[in-house]
């Protein structure tokens, strides 16, 4: 078993200059590499638009949903309006209380996961865990997570909801949405999404739609993929864990170190909006370009021994949750949980066996990618120590 | 330990007394509006952003490489710019005030 789970997937990609041609599922891409470029170019809506229908993400999502996800399919000035309807609902995390509550969740599960024999990590404490979390987010009662848990891993390509014939999630979505009509305005996602206005006008039902298919979509095997890493990780190199335990003051870092590492959205499609080289590729007018925060964040000249896990990695200017006006609106969310997973590793003496795990792998013509577990079983030891 | 005054957007003025560590970290202590320090103080997030006020510039000292790249990418920054979470309080520092000005 390998000593860790992350890896450069694009080193010798980067070798090439700042971008280069891909091939993605037959699509002709232009892909930056570079910390630097991705970063200018995430902030460039003049040059690469976001104002494009299922064509942000990689692979784009014509045959998955119906409607334009928002707020991020949108360009700025128009997205700063968009994103403001839910803002509140994403800075929630930052609250007191809500820290509170995902801290007594997490604790839950892995007093729940450490009694027993092993535990597949995956699906059976990160996908209850985040199904769970987002009902706070979305300030909805928790007993709505049962139903998100049976989605599976991704909302759009797990199991049964993966056709374009089953519109689960978008019928789902729907049903909210006609319950939060039918009611008084409540101060949950739905409702608010339900009575919000833009400039005096009411939001379509695509619109809405659109919000909250992004808010599940995007918070889903992102957040099950960190979660994952981290028992990943430690059980690789338990002395890892150890470290944080005796210094407390690395769980910030450590957080972020594993967010760079893992950077669980490999890359975000933009549209360029007329033929242009860019940082050496010819690129056509409409052509997609990638932004490849996965590359990004294993920039070795900006990350020192990017390759290698340093839980103490100060400054870490990591950009795995994007850059610019996109930038994860979840990311409050998924920081909170993490710092509070690891934290509680720590403080409840959980120590990790790794028993046996099956990658995920990203396979794509010019490049190969682990993106994860399909499926990660370990065993969870609460270890007493002497006073 | 400093006293430390921040200027909200709104126009607050909020005094910390006893202020130490980071000066993003005393604003969150003090919720200061304006100042999330999401990344907790790594340099990744650029939303603990202030302006320092003119005659503190010399005291504060100048960004660091990573910090000033950062702030070259945003519109609303110049030569007062800092990210909080990169300046420690000490006690120089005693009666330092900055602008808290989001990004």
């Amino acid at each position: 078993m390998d000593k860790c789970p992350f890896h450069d997937a694009f080193a010798e990609h980067r070798k090439q200059g700042d971008a280069i041609p891909i091939t993605f599922d037959d699509e002709e891409i232009t892909m930056i590499l570079g910390f630097k470029a991705v970063r200018s170019a995430a902030r460039d809506f003049g040059s690469f638009s976001s104002d494009a229908p299922f064509r942000v993400p990689i692979p784009s999502e014509e045959d998955v949903r119906t409607v334009r996800q928002l707020p991020i399919e949108l360009d700025p000035p128009k997205h700063k309006t968009y994103r403001a309807l839910v803002e509140p609902f994403f800075r929630r995390p930052l609250a007191p209380e809500y820290a509170e509550k995902v801290s007594d969740l997490i604790e839950e599960l892995l007093l729940d996961a450490s009694g027993k024999e092993n535990i597949e990590i995956v699906r059976d404490f990160a996908l209850p865990l985040q199904s769970r979390a987002l009902t706070y987010l979305f300030n909805v009662d928790e007993s709505e997570a049962e139903i998100w848990t049976g989605w599976g891993i991704h909302v759009f390509r797990d199991g049964k909801a993966d056709a374009k014939d089953d519109f689960s999630l978008e019928d789902y979505i729907n049903r909210k949405f006609d319950e939060a009509e039918a009611s008084p305005e409540q101060p949950d996602f739905f409702s608010t999404l339900a009575y919000a206005e833009i400039e005096g006008e009411r939001l379509t039902r695509d619109e809405m739609v659109g919000f909250a298919n992004l808010a599940f979509a995007g918070g889903r095997d992102t957040i099950i993929q960190s979660v994952s890493s981290v028992f990943a990780l430690f059980g690789m190199q338990p002395e890892l864990l150890n470290k944080i335990r005796s210094d407390s003051s690395l769980i910030n870092t450590a957080t972020e170190e594993f967010f760079r590492m893992v950077t669980p959205l490999t890359h975000i499609g933009r549209v360029n909006t007329e033929n242009r080289e860019v940082h050496g590729v010819e690129t056509k007018q409409d052509q997609r370009i990638s932004l490849c925060w996965a590359s990004a964040n294993y920039d070795e000249t900006v990350f020192k021994d990017a390759d290698t896990f340093c839980p103490d990695r100060k400054p870490n200017p990591h950009i795995a949750f994007g850059n610019g006006a996109h930038t994860c609106a979840g990311a409050h969310h998924a920081r909170l949980i993490m710092r509070t997973l690891l934290r509680l590793i720590a403080d409840l003496n959980i120590d990790i066996k790794l028993i046996d795990l099956t990658e995920n792998i990203e396979k794509q013509n010019d490049y190969e990618r682990r993106t994860g577990f399909e499926s990660l079983i370990v065993k969870l030891n609460r270890t007493t120590t002497s006073s | 330990m400093a006293r430390l005054t921040f200027i909200t957007e709104s126009g607050d003025n909020v005094v910390a007394d006893d202020a130490f560590g980071t000066l993003m970290e005393v604003a969150r202590d003090h919720e200061v509006e304006g100042i999330d320090g999401a990344c907790g103080g790594v340099c990744s997030c650029a939303t603990c952003h202030v302006k320092v006020h003119p005659d503190w510039l010399a005291k504060v000292g100048p960004a660091t490489e990573v910090e000033q790249e950062l702030l070259d990418l945003e519109d609303e920054t110049d030569n007062r710019s800092r990210l909080s979470c990169q300046i420690e309080v000490t006690e120089e520092l005693d009666g330092l005030v900055v602008e808290v000005v989001t990004l």
